[in-house]
């Protein structure tokens, strides 16, 4: 299984890779490669025969992490094996460093990027969840310039996301954890390393012993991640808990209605996403707590 | 579809090489140096044969393009010991007996080499068997249940470690 | 220890020679061969189940840059005899086919067209470009489709889409169950699970137009059969047809056959005149392979009030997909009609059994191909324990026969002799301690946790006897080793097996080594170059090696050396009798002073056989062949402990004990290696694999994403015991190959029965054994 043929292209910068894909006819008939890590399988397979590449490699700085207040901002070319391993990235959103372990395997992980995985948008991964889950905000450059989406206005579909065929994220923009804030990410897959069949990302704010925000977002179950908003309204205000979690697990479950594959049913999913939203929320609380 | 030039150091040596876009780094190795000790055992990404090291980092070949290798360098098995010698990784998994087959081993050994090369530079790595099986659950093996592959990466990180440890001490 | 030592190899942790270049990356896998000038091919497969091939247009690929031909089915045909691959099974209706399809496609990934081209990304551009049309039919997927009233049928000449039905009756059955206390009954959907050896298929054919030769390095696990069998499709004489193999990268029993991808191949590179290879990717391997344990088994238990076994009365179907090939389907059913009364006192049973066609790939031999039966019985085992009110222990202790009570006649009617499962068994028993099993699941019970604990016990063919052959309807066959001492005295020897992980380099060099008196370095093992080696029907597989190719090697090694100290007994003025070989040198006992090396004398063999003892045999190159006496069996008893996550329905293994008889171990090393390297392949095959297939027909598993090979933190650490029972045969060592995956399976699922049985969860009846599954029989979930 090799990859059928395409016109490659390698800018060395945002501005050239722009102009790349809005100079050809149809910019739906490229693919734009950043670690590859998703994008390769699918053109060795030929299940993706895309005319052009354009491939990010060359581009330069954008893997940069910084940090400006409350925002932590990771280059959309940055190498997920180097967020994982960023201090600084433990230190702001730590919810990323969590997600990242559980991302493919480490060669994968040295290879495969924060924007890569997002922009790829796999329902299943674990970085679009992530991304959802803390309200990540996204940064596109097109031909009119640079605009940032709100993540969720990102997923919009099944491999699907709201950037343009003509525009490349450069980053990914994540809040970062204040005082009370705890945040888990976790997931059953069938192997270590897995895409999962279901995987939550939690994150909360404490104020007192008492919820004061919870965000939930659920990978594996649809067509895009998904926020269990009811789960989120219950908590809103109410004390971490067996019983509250009990309730978000209920409310997130009796929202889903996921599809049945070789790996799981989807009544499988629909049961197991609450059980993880409630192991999640016990360890963010937990964390939370640790955090005060 | 146009060719490119690519220059690669290649286990310590300048290759040069015209490349259609589209040739995995797997196929170039294999095919264009006839470097074969790489194997191709899904060309997806999961099965972890095809796994060499790009500037350092382990990486799977069939997941990254010839032209992504242009101007880096890339390690293979053939690179990690001098012909007819076998470097402590590989002295370590033929004292455990790892590999049946062997049609998985350059992978694994690449993975295993990667975490050495970790080890010995007193960087973080796995230490205890439930690590050191997550940690190679890339690579898939069919032959041999995995269990004498730990025992040789154990034998061979535990050794790393104690020389890293050492290195350390003497610096001080 | 250091191979320079001499002597006592046999039973030493030597490290393998294979694993020199193994580990260096110096092998040479099929994919390795890169001479210049082949060609690569590529199969275009079918996309559909179950149709009538209306049209193909394959103009534009022909026309593409690097194209050096494309070849239909009729075209191949043309080139090729039709396929048969089960004539030599009585009553087996097994319908010819040709290479590439023509006429109908009975399975998705059917190859329907053969693209030769300079490279293979080239070949998949042009196979892009091909159009096959189909007029599709209904697609008959499962073995109740097939056997269905008015099924559709895939054959003309196969009615009902039976292949083969089978019978095997010992002891009377209706009395069995007249007289039972009580009447058992179960019933097992295995699902279909494959090889996935880590390399596919795949070879390089190669005509020479100067001599009319025919050369095929192929990846496969049989080099003669495979030899015999292509000259014969392909018309090329037999004499002119050679097959080599190097390196391997596994095979479980994917590799024994002969596949029409391989007729497909040599008949394009005696046709193009050219060298051409072909290497199958992980989805055409996932896809088109084939796979195999897709049966049905239902099983009614006759036994007494204190869990005596009386009597089974056993049904079997097997789905063998479209196309019956090597293995043929009934000798799998056979074996495992004949294995599974087990290592017990069954005095009447009745099994029968059925094989039917449907529009999947091949069912193929996987390493025990016959482990249905255990699985069917260990779990009865277990269920007759709990309606009687006994422990799983005490069920099995009260059926299983001793070795010192043998021979004896096995359930299925053949003799049973040197089986020791009940004495494996035993150490097993006495490894464990039950009572503090049952304490530890009550406590984790009262914290939430649900434990469940497995055990099982078995034997198996390896490599069984004659008449047990004798009864399968497929040879028990001699094995051939050619051994000769080079001029300079060091020791070649020529092994009819193929080994794909085995380690027969190393491990018949152990054995020849302690036989002749010389180093192991310098005992070297030929294999695989059907020029070399001797004509046997099987190369590897069947656990043969560890008795047949062992005894081969000895006979052999006897043989040669038999000779040198005759021809020594003549310049040492000595008798045979009083000769030793230690280090390559012989002398006479007790008088080391009197001595001649063995180079010396074998330097004189071949260069001045005038000049040496005259009236002895001077030729130090022997062709043996070991008759493999009356055979013998390997055997083992297995404990699994798991934790199954009741939210989740993830089912950890948390511990796995093995006590197995192999009898003599030649190398520990190896002998883990496939204990454990079967158990996991057991595991996976359980909790993890699934060759499965839609309601349409189509695959649902082609890549490894969705085919689940367990990975090393899915498969626990494994602790094994040795027996090492040895029957009064020459060679006392028997195979070990297979029953890790044979046994593995039933632990794993009576542990999985354990731990429900506490919780009131259904038994699961239909493998795999998913999440989705445990979650629906705990009934968290509907299913």
């Amino acid at each position: 299984m090799k990859p059928a043929p395409f016109e490659y292209w390698a800018p060395t910068s945002v501005d050239e890779a722009v102009k790349i894909l809005s100079g050809l006819d149809d910019p739906g008939d490229a693919k734009v490669m950043a670690g590859g890590q998703s994008l390769m399988p699918l053109l060795n397979l030929r299940l993706s025969q895309p005319l052009h590449v354009v491939d990010l490699n060359a581009v330069g700085g954008m893997s940069d992490i910084s940090r400006d207040g409350s925002t932590l901002t990771i280059g959309a070319l940055c190498r997920q094996r180097t967020a994982e391993r960023s201090a600084d990235v433990a230190a702001a959103v730590p919810l990323v460093v969590e997600a990242l372990g559980l991302v493919g395997h480490p060669a994968i992980r040295n290879r495969g990027t924060i924007g890569g995985s997002i922009a790829h948008a796999d329902p299943a991964a674990e970085m679009p969840a992530v991304a959802l889950c803390l309200d990540a905000r996204m940064v596109a450059q097109g031909p009119g310039g640079e605009r940032t989406v709100a993540a969720s206005d990102f997923f919009d579909g099944f491999l699907s996301t709201a950037l343009s065929e003509d525009e490349v994220l450069t980053a990914v923009r994540f809040p970062v954890d204040g005082p009370g804030c705890g945040a888990a990410f976790v997931e059953v897959a069938r192997r270590h390393g897995d895409f999962a069949m279901a995987g939550v990302a939690a994150h909360v704010r404490l104020e007192g012993d008492v919820i004061a925000e919870a965000r939930i977002a659920v990978s594996g179950v649809g067509l895009t991640p998904v926020r269990a908003t009811g789960a989120e309204a219950g908590l809103r205000g109410a004390a971490p808990g067996d019983d509250a979690f009990a309730a978000a697990a209920a409310a997130t479950s009796a929202a889903l209605h996921p599809a049945t594959d070789v790996h799981a049913s989807g009544a499988y999913r629909k049961h197991v996403a609450g059980v993880l939203v409630r192991r999640a929320l016990g360890t963010a609380t937990d964390r939370a707590r640790g955090n005060r | 579809m146009s060719h490119r030039e690519i220059t690669v150091t290649v286990n310590g040596a300048v290759r040069t090489a015209t490349v259609e876009p589209r040739r995995t780094l797997a196929d170039f190795l294999r095919q264009d140096l006839g470097l074969t000790a790489t194997h191709l055992g899904c060309e997806h990404g999961v099965c972890g044969a095809c796994t060499v090291l790009l500037d350092g980092d382990t990486v799977r070949s069939c997941l990254a393009l010839a032209v992504h290798a242009d101007g880096h360098e890339v390690t293979t098995v053939e690179g990690i010991a001098e012909p007819g010698e076998m470097h402590p990784v590989q002295s370590a998994l033929w004292e455990s007996g790892a590999f049946q087959c062997g049609f998985c081993t350059p992978g694994f050994v690449m993975t295993i080499y990667g975490l050495e090369q970790d080890a010995r530079a007193g960087r973080p790595c796995p230490r205890s068997r439930t690590e050191i099986r997550e940690e190679l659950s890339g690579n898939i093996c069919r032959c041999s249940g995995y269990q004498a592959i730990v025992d040789g990466a154990e034998a061979a990180l535990t050794a790393a470690t104690a020389t890293a440890t050492t290195t350390t001490e003497g610096a001080r | 220890m250091s191979s320079s030592v001499m002597g006592g190899f046999v039973g030493a942790r030597v490290k393998r020679r294979e694993d020199v270049r193994i580990l260096t990356g110096t092998g040479r896998y099929i994919d390795d061969v890169q001479e210049r000038g082949t060609l690569t091919c590529h199969f275009v497969r079918s996309t559909v189940a179950h149709a009538r091939l209306v049209g193909m247009d394959v103009a534009a690929a022909r026309e593409v840059e690097g194209v050096v031909a494309v070849i239909t089915g009729e075209e191949m045909a043309a080139l090729t005899n039709p396929l048969n691959l089960g004539a030599p099974i009585p009553n087996l209706l097994s319908p010819t086919y040709t290479a590439l399809a023509t006429g109908k496609v009975r399975y998705v990934g059917e190859p329907v067209a053969l693209v030769v081209a300079s490279d293979r990304y080239v070949a998949e551009d042009a196979a892009g470009l091909i159009e096959v049309e189909y007029e599709t039919l209904p697609p008959v997927v499962t073995s109740e489709q097939a056997l269905a009233e008015g099924a559709p049928l895939l054959f003309d000449d196969v009615p009902g889409n039976v292949i083969h039905t089978g019978e095997i009756e010992h002891g009377d059955i209706d009395a069995a169950f007249a007289e039972a206390d009580h009447v058992l009954t179960d019933r097992i959907d295995q699902h279909r699970w494959g090889c996935a050896p880590m390399e596919g298929r795949g070879g390089v054919a190669t005509f020479d137009r100067s001599t009319g030769m025919l050369t095929y390095e192929a990846s496969t696990q049989t080099t003669h059969l495979l030899r015999l069998l292509l000259s014969g499709f392909i018309n090329q004489p037999i004499n002119l047809m050679r097959v080599v193999t190097s390196d391997i990268g596994g095979s479980f029993g994917l590799k024994f056959s002969i596949y029409r991808e391989d007729v497909a191949l040599c008949a394009a590179a005696k046709h193009l005149g050219a060298s051409l290879k072909w290497v199958e990717d992980r989805n055409e391997n996932l896809t088109a392979a084939g796979a195999a344990r897709d049966e049905s088994v239902t099983i009614e238990a006759a036994v007494k009030a204190d869990g005596t076994l009386l009597g089974f009365r056993v049904g079997m179907v097997m789905n063998n997909g479209a196309y019956p090939i090597m293995p043929p389907a009934p000798v799998v059913t056979n074996i495992a009609g004949y294995m599974l009364p087990g290592p017990y006192r069954l005095p009447a049973y009745r099994f029968s059994s059925t094989v039917a066609c449907t529009n999947k790939a091949s069912y193929i031999s996987l390493r025990g191909p016959w482990a249905v039966e255990t699985l069917i019985r260990e779990r009865m085992m277990d269920m007759i324990a709990r309606e009687v009110g006994i422990s799983p222990v005490e069920v099995r202790k009260r059926n299983l026969v001793p070795v010192t009570e043998q021979p004896v006649t096995s359930g299925a009617g053949f003799v049973m002799e040197g089986v020791t499962a009940s004495e494996t068994f035993d150490r097993l028993v006495e490894m464990i301690d039950l009572d503090e099993i049952r304490a530890e699941q009550e406590r984790a019970r009262a914290e939430g946790r649900l434990l469940g604990f497995g055990m099982g016990t078995f034997y198996e063919p390896a490599p069984g006897t004659p008449e047990f052959w004798g009864l399968i309807g497929f040879p028990f066959s001699h094995e051939p080793v050619r051994l000769r001492i080079e001029p300079d005295g060091k020791v070649t020897a020529f092994t009819t097996q193929v080994p794909h992980g085995q380690g027969h380099e190393t491990t018949l060099a152990q054995v020849i080594a302690d036989e002749m008196g010389v180093a192991y370095d310098d005992v070297r093992i030929v294999f695989g170059d059907t020029d070399a080696t001797v004509f046997t029907m099987i190369g590897t597989g069947g656990s043969k090696a560890g008795m047949m190719a062992t005894g081969g090697a000895m006979v052999a090694a006897r043989e040669v050396r038999r000779r040198v100290l005759d021809i020594a007994a003549h310049m040492l003025e000595a008798n045979p009798d009083d000769l030793q070989i230690q280090d390559s040198v012989i002398s006479v006992k007790g008088a080391p002073a009197s001595k001649v090396a063995l180079a010396e004398l074998a330097m004189g063999c071949y260069m001045a056989p005038g000049m040496m003892p005259q009236g002895v045999d001077l030729d130090l190159e022997a062709t043996v062949k070991y008759d493999g006496e009356n055979g013998g069996w390997g055997q083992g008893s297995h404990a699994c402990w798991i934790e199954v996550d009741q939210e989740t329905g993830r089912i950890g293994v948390t511990r796995y004990l093995v006590v197995e008889d192999c009898g003599r171990i030649i190398n520990p090393s190896v002998v883990d290696g496939q204990v454990i390297g079967g158990v996991a392949m057991g595991l996976g095959g359980m909790l993890l694999e699934h060759s499965a297939y839609g309601d349409d027909g189509q695959y649902l598993a082609g890549t490894f994403m969705d085919y689940l090979m367990p990975s090393a933190p899915e498969v626990p650490e494994i602790e094994i015991v040795h027996l090492e029972y040895e029957t009064t045969t020459m060679v006392g060592s028997r195979g070990v190959g297979e029953g890790g995956t044979v046994l593995a399976p039933a632990a794993l699922l009576n542990a999985l029965d354990d731990a429900f049985a506490q919780v009131g969860g259904k038994r699961i009846t239909a493998t795999p054994l998913t999440p989705t599954k445990v979650l629906g029989a705990l009934g968290v979930i509907d299913g």
